[in-house]
């Protein structure tokens, strides 16, 4: 008990009324439901004189006042002492305004009815079930009702939801249920503002997918995870994507693909095998867990075996480049191409021709296609992403093992699903295979293309090309001879390519001077539309620069391909991963 | 005045809003566990007092469009009775516990709770109800949904708004 000394310098009230003899004044504070008030007391005064004190603070006729402390009202009779009030405590205060108090006779009426909970956990005294709801201006219980229900505001969903199914987990599974069911669903919840709220907040993702005890397990046992989670910038692109479910198809199409790239490379299979069991399952199960559908998931591991409804998507990167059958290459047609295809498919590589392109291979058709001129673009604008691409480690010893097996490589391109449906093309590519898989060892070829610059001049020329294609229609048959099919019909490609076939034989060797004439030249900066390779002959010029873009474009295609696959896979390139077990 | 000593008992019932959500979604979703979300109401003279979006409003004990509570905490009795409850109540009702007062994080149907409890009989509602908005609040989660939440009010709706005539 706290006992200040007599003299009181926070005295509000100016006198102190010690009345008592031993004058020790505590200090209570007077509550009422508006105000709050100290008032110092003498310790052992009576309520009387306590109310006096208050009637003057509060401006209030002494029996208005009623006092309550502890539960209790205390009456004029009562000391303070006797009630236990001490310094500091606080006393409520009720300032009556004509009201009286009830008698007896009602208040017992309402105690009794005060515990008619039915349904209370606690067993509740005097359980009267007296029908009184209250007897005195108690609530009208019928009207209760359609209250019950309107009410509840913003949280009448949340109501709905939890109070339908008052278990839990039942709960969660009909979420789920709900999720997976309705895809829409997912995006709408994506497009909710609080939602993308939240998720513009990259801590607060980044600490909801960390809390998470399963979460926490999967991080110990494979540290890339946390590693991806702490890398801010990852986590903001990823959300980026989640939010956006343009970008997340695109991203999904993506991995689709590049796993199922993946699949065919030898040792791919393994590792992405492994990567599914190791990582996607616990984190799938993980997320199920806390959201039924988490958007991460799919971010995380990505689909197993890449097979995921394609959904449209508004980028068109790589649809079918080679949109029209059989580009240049005669061997689609077989059989009497064949000879020729090998010529026109194999030019050796040499200094001049870095890439050993063949000016009878691939024809204009590409061109056409946005795909590969988002995919050039791609390449010119991060020669970075090219850079790493092929220095990464796993990369050359795929490189090699899809040099020393075609079939893979073939196979490889067979499941892109760009190539799915153009068997043609599909067969043009696995004649050229070896020619590429050569090439891409050749470090040669490499830098061509990390240099953003002789990127940049081959989509020029491809944009050349296209113009010129547009314009000129009737250069075609030209190109053609030089065996390139260029128009997307694509119908009369094959009765051409025997044709093309000896022509491109013959230009073979022309054909790569010239090549090399137009290397340099661009490489000079030239630029300009593809023709402009104001070399000699125009056919064959065209022709030759064509193919060479073709080719070129092909090799970047490829590349890119197997590339993006394990960059989508494994979201950051990643050494020692598939490629370094042989299987 | 003759105050008969009769006393009222006086409960506390808390309900989960969360329906159990909170204490299985709280570690995930804010980094600390939650076993709810809580929301009050005095239960004494026979009737249940919350405060909510509407202002403070009573309704039959468990009346509410939440149902039973999931617990009931023994506040003890008072000696208030019913009138002088009500007097108390329209005078909060005019000042700090107007329904435009409420908000969810501070000023809510907890807080009003405490401090009828308090009035009626001394004690206060156990600190984790009252210990929940800070709580919330701390962690990011709880700051990022901060704004939508302020705009809401709960409202269980029990139709006997105190001070409105």
């Amino acid at each position: 008990m706290a006992e200040q000394g007599a003299a009181d310098p926070v005295n509000n009230n100016n006198n102190n009324k010690p009345e008592a003899s031993e004058g020790t004044i505590i200090k209570v504070t007077v509550k009422t439901p508006k105000d709050k008030e100290e008032i110092a007391i003498a310790e052992d005064a009576s309520v009387t004189q306590f109310k006096e004190e208050i009637s003057k603070r509060f401006k209030a006729k002494q029996d208005q006042l009623v006092l309550i402390f502890a539960g209790k009202i205390l009456k004029d009779g009562d000391s303070l002492s006797q009630h236990g009030i001490k310094d500091g405590l606080t006393v409520h205060l009720v300032i009556k305004t004509a009201h009286k108090a009830t008698d007896g006779g009602s208040t017992s009426a309402s105690s009794s009815a005060s515990t008619q909970v039915g349904s209370s956990s606690t067993s509740s005294p005097a359980a009267n079930p007296a029908s009184t709801t209250g007897p005195a201006g108690s609530g009208p219980a019928p009207t209760q009702t359609p209250n019950l229900m309107s009410g509840f505001g913003d949280l009448a969903n949340l109501a709905g939801l939890g109070m339908g199914s008052a278990n839990f987990m039942e709960l969660q599974q009909q979420m789920q249920r709900q999720l997976m069911s309705n895809p829409e669903m997912l995006s709408q919840i994506m497009e909710n503002p609080l939602v993308q709220n939240m998720m513009s907040n990259p801590d607060l993702m980044r600490q909801m997918i960390v809390a998470n005890p399963q979460m926490q397990q999967l991080m110990e046992r494979n540290p890339e995870i946390s590693h991806m989670l702490n890398n801010p910038e990852l986590m903001r692109q990823t959300m980026e994507l989640a939010r956006n479910p343009a970008m997340m198809q695109e991203m999904m199409r993506n991995q689709d693909r590049a796993l199922s790239n993946l699949e065919s490379i030898p040792g791919g299979y393994n590792a992405l095998r492994r990567m599914y069991t190791d990582i996607q399952e616990p984190m799938f199960s993980a997320a199920r867990e806390q959201f039924g559908n988490n958007p991460f998931s799919a971010l995380g591991g990505a689909s197993d075996s890449g097979v995921q409804p394609s959904r449209t998507e508004n980028r068109e990167p790589l649809p079918n480049p080679w949109g029209p059958p059989n580009s240049s290459n005669p061997s689609e047609s077989g059989g009497a191409t064949t000879g020729s295809t090998s010529t026109s498919g194999t030019t050796n590589p040499s200094v001049s021709n870095p890439l050993g392109i063949n000016p009878g291979s691939l024809g204009n058709g590409m061109f056409n296609s946005p795909g590969m001129q988002s995919l050039l673009q791609q390449i010119s604008e991060n020669p970075q992403l090219m850079q790493n691409m092929l220095s990464a480690p796993y990369m050359r010893s795929m490189m090699q093992s899809l040099a020393q097996n075609p079939e893979l490589a073939s196979q490889v391109m067979v499941n892109n699903p760009l190539f799915a449906g153009n068997p043609q093309l599909q067969e043009q590519f696995r004649a050229q295979l070896p020619v590429f898989l050569q090439q891409m060892q050749n470090p040669e070829a490499l830098s061509v293309m990390t240099n953003p610059r002789a990127m940049q001049a081959l989509m020029q020329i491809q944009q050349g090309l296209q113009t010129l294609q547009t314009e000129a229609p009737g250069l075609m048959p030209s190109l053609m001879t030089g065996g390139i099919p260029g128009v997307p019909t694509g119908g009369a490609a094959p009765a051409e390519n025997p044709a093309s076939s000896p022509s491109s034989a013959t230009t073979s060797p022309a054909q790569q001077q010239l090549m090399q004439q137009m290397l340099q030249m661009f490489a000079g900066g030239g630029g300009g539309s593809g023709g402009a390779g104001s070399a000699t002959v125009h056919g064959h010029t065209r022709a030759e620069v064509t193919s060479l873009v073709c080719m070129l474009c092909f090799f970047v295609f490829f590349v890119l391909v197997l590339f993006k696959s394990l960059l989508a896979v494994f979201l950051r390139p990643r050494p020692q991963r598939c490629g370094s077990r042989p299987s | 005045m003759a105050q008969s000593n009769s006393s009222f008992p006086v409960k506390l019932y808390i309900y989960d809003l969360s329906r159990g959500m909170a204490r299985q979604l709280s570690p995930v979703m804010l980094g600390r566990q939650l076993d709810g979300i809580w929301h009050t109401g005095v239960v004494v003279h026979g009737k249940e007092f919350f405060f909510g979006g509407a202002g403070i409003d009573n309704c039959p004990p468990s009346g509410t469009m939440l149902g039973d509570p999931d617990s009931v905490v023994d506040l003890g009795s008072t000696e208030v009775n019913e009138d002088l409850f009500k007097v108390y109540l329209d005078s909060l009702a005019e000042s700090t516990y107007s329904g435009d007062r409420y908000n969810v994080f501070e000023h809510n149907c907890n807080t009003f709770s405490n401090d009828v409890a308090q009035f009626l009989t001394g004690r206060k509602i156990p600190s984790y109800i009252t210990d929940l908005p800070s709580e919330i609040l701390s962690t990011p989660f709880g700051q990022a949904l901060r704004p939508l939440l302020d705009s809401m009010a709960i409202n269980p709706g029990g139709n006997n708004i105190t001070g409105q005539r």
